[in-house]
């Protein structure tokens, strides 16, 4: 079959969210499987910033996943634990947004994204942020993006406005150029940073 | 394909275990929760918990049984798959669509999709132009009303898994050749959704409702579970889908579907009085059309009205020709009044004033696949000797 069916993997065998114990395998806090969820209207470049971390990382013939909406990748952390984003494009059109929880249900990570150059999509990513709260996990790690930063000319959401809400909404907050590639790997490196570790894993 | 012939060797190689005096336990173990089903009525939430708990115990036992010492995660996890696809083939009638109201939404869904084909176009679900590829689709939608081919969970799962994965090589290449910005699920959940609409797979509301509640828990993650959310997802947008959810003005997609209503119903009350004949006519040409009308409940008796509709051209007299001749007026009276009723003059036009023909290819829409269900009635025994010997 052409396309890229997930590599088979030994780990498999987990549900959603951080990979707590199932049966099958060794707990492990040092390899994480997390499912990371991207939200944010249509056009603003979600699939484009994932395509950038699956395809800059390692050799893009490695351990990936590419799908045209799913894709997994593994990052290494300095500590050495490593972390596999299993990574859930959503539809960002208006008419799809109903479907939106069907997606998130027990995702880790939240990876809301606007375009700097477009303030009703900041709008829509607050959207997001509130329905989030109300309806998300409640440990769930949400980072909101502001991406097409390469476009400063035509740039009509101020840094400081992306840092303020994200600061008053307990979140990580980044801009990204999914063209250059900047701070693509720091936005998936910080979230990897901020799951929570499951020490000693209980089932 | 390549990933059912493996999985046809490791279920006979599951089977051919099974057979061996020293999986004694196993298959007592097995039978006894088989037999165990039939003691409660359906339950599906129940039914779901207690079979998963059923895999989960049964792999601990597998791990430590001496049959498979030393063996790896793989070989486990094929005795499984294999386990899986025992159990459920054996309560197949017995959990799938096992509720009168999941054969109802089953339908409902079914006939919504039948009136949406009548008029949708990929642009009212703003597809772009560079993904409308027909080859692809129908390639997609055959994989898709494949499902009911199928009663292990995970092979259901997989004709979805691979009608995604038609749809995902058709957005790559289309983000390759055409230069276009790969849009991820902006265009994938479109895409599918259009799909679906043109495959309308059998029972999709039972076939999702199967695999959620059955297919081993640890085996749902993931890339599988992320396509089969966006079937999920696909199903919940067409029942819920109104004028607002296309780029459709309202008076027009009202109109589709009353037109697209009275064309269905049209068909109906010319078809039904075959319901009475269901028997005979099943046996003289097997499970063709008629298979559709058995599925509509709501069939009105036309009773004898309709005598002729079984009959064939050489058998008619002279004689009968009044008969036919005042038929035919009553029909298309009815016909035409019906058309008045709806006050939709466009599609009064479309409608050839042969009402018999119009109804047989709304029959023959219909997936052939339905009546695959039907064979579950068989015993389990029988279909279970049936793949033991395929294999």
């Amino acid at each position: 079959m052409g396309c890229a069916a997930s590599v088979p993997d030994k780990s498999s065998g987990r549900s959603g969210g951080l990979n707590n114990l199932e049966n099958g395998g060794p707990p492990d806090a040092k390899n994480l499987r997390v499912k990371l969820v991207l939200l944010g209207d249509s056009g603003v470049g979600k699939s484009c910033i994932v395509l950038r971390f699956v395809r800059g990382q390692f050799d893009p013939t490695s351990k990936v996943t590419v799908g045209a909406s799913f894709l997994s990748q593994t990052i290494a952390l300095q500590d050495s634990t490593t972390v596999k984003f299993e990574i859930w494009d959503t539809a960002g059109q208006e008419r799809y947004a109903a479907l939106a929880p069907l997606y998130y249900r027990g995702a880790a990570v939240a990876v809301i994204v606007y375009d700097i150059t477009s303030p009703e999509s900041f709008t829509k990513a607050q959207y997001w942020v509130k329905e989030l709260q109300k309806h998300g996990s409640p440990d769930i790690v949400m980072a909101l993006v502001g991406n097409k930063a390469d476009l400063q000319d035509s740039r009509e959401v101020p840094a400081q406005d992306g840092i303020d809400y994200a600061e008053k909404n307990g979140m990580f907050f980044i801009e990204t150029s999914a063209k250059t590639a900047d701070n693509i790997n720091q936005l998936f490196q910080e979230i990897a940073k901020r799951l929570p570790r499951p020490s000693v894993p209980d089932s | 394909m390549d990933s059912a012939s493996i999985q046809s060797v490791t279920f006979f190689d599951f089977l051919d275990r099974m057979r061996n005096p020293a999986s004694l336990d196993l298959v007592r173990s097995i039978k006894s929760f088989i037999v165990s089903f039939s003691f409660y009525t359906a339950n599906p939430e129940n039914d779901g918990k207690k079979v998963q708990d059923f895999f989960f115990t049964m792999e601990a036992a597998i791990r430590d049984h001496p049959l498979w010492d030393g063996a790896s995660i793989e070989e486990i996890d094929s005795a499984m798959e294999g386990l899986e696809k025992y159990v459920m083939t054996k309560l197949f009638t017995r959990t799938f669509a096992p509720l009168p109201e999941d054969v109802k939404i089953d339908q409902e869904i079914s006939e919504k999709i039948c009136l949406l084909q009548t008029f949708l176009r990929p642009e009212h679900l703003d597809i772009p132009a560079v993904l409308q590829n027909e080859a692809s689709w129908l390639l997609a939608e055959k994989e898709l009303q494949k499902i009911n081919a199928f009663k292990a969970p995970r092979e259901k799962l997989l004709c979805i898994m691979n009608c995604c994965r038609v749809i995902n090589n058709l957005l790559l290449n289309a983000s390759m050749s055409e230069n276009v910005v790969l849009a991820g699920a902006d265009d994938f959940l479109p895409v599918l959704i259009y799909v679906v609409i043109k495959a309308n797979p059998p029972q999709l509301h039972s076939n999702l409702k199967f695999i959620q509640l059955y297919r081993r828990q640890t085996k749902l993650v993931s890339e599988a579970a992320y396509y089969f959310t966006n079937l999920v997802s696909a199903k919940s947008f067409i029942v819920d889908l109104n004028a607002k959810s296309l780029s459709i003005e309202e008076i027009k997609f009202e109109e589709n579907m009353q037109a697209a209503r009275l064309a269905n119903k049209v068909a109906r009350v010319e078809v039904s009085p075959t319901t009475h004949n269901i028997k005979a006519s099943r046996a003289e040409r097997g499970p063709g059309p008629s298979g559709r009308i058995h599925d509509n409940e709501t069939n009105t008796s036309g009773g004898s009205s309709y005598p002729y509709m079984e009959a064939e051209a050489g058998e008619l007299t002279v004689g009968d020709v009044e008969r036919l001749l005042s038929l035919y007026k009553d029909v298309v009276t009815k016909y035409t009044g019906l058309c008045r009723a709806v006050r939709h003059v466009p599609v009064t036009k479309k409608v050839p004033p042969a009402p018999h023909l119009e109804g047989t290819d709304v029959m023959l829409i219909q997936p052939a696949e339905t009546s695959t269900s039907m064979d579950s009635q068989k015993s389990f025994a029988e279909s279970f000797a049936r793949e033991s010997k395929n294999n």
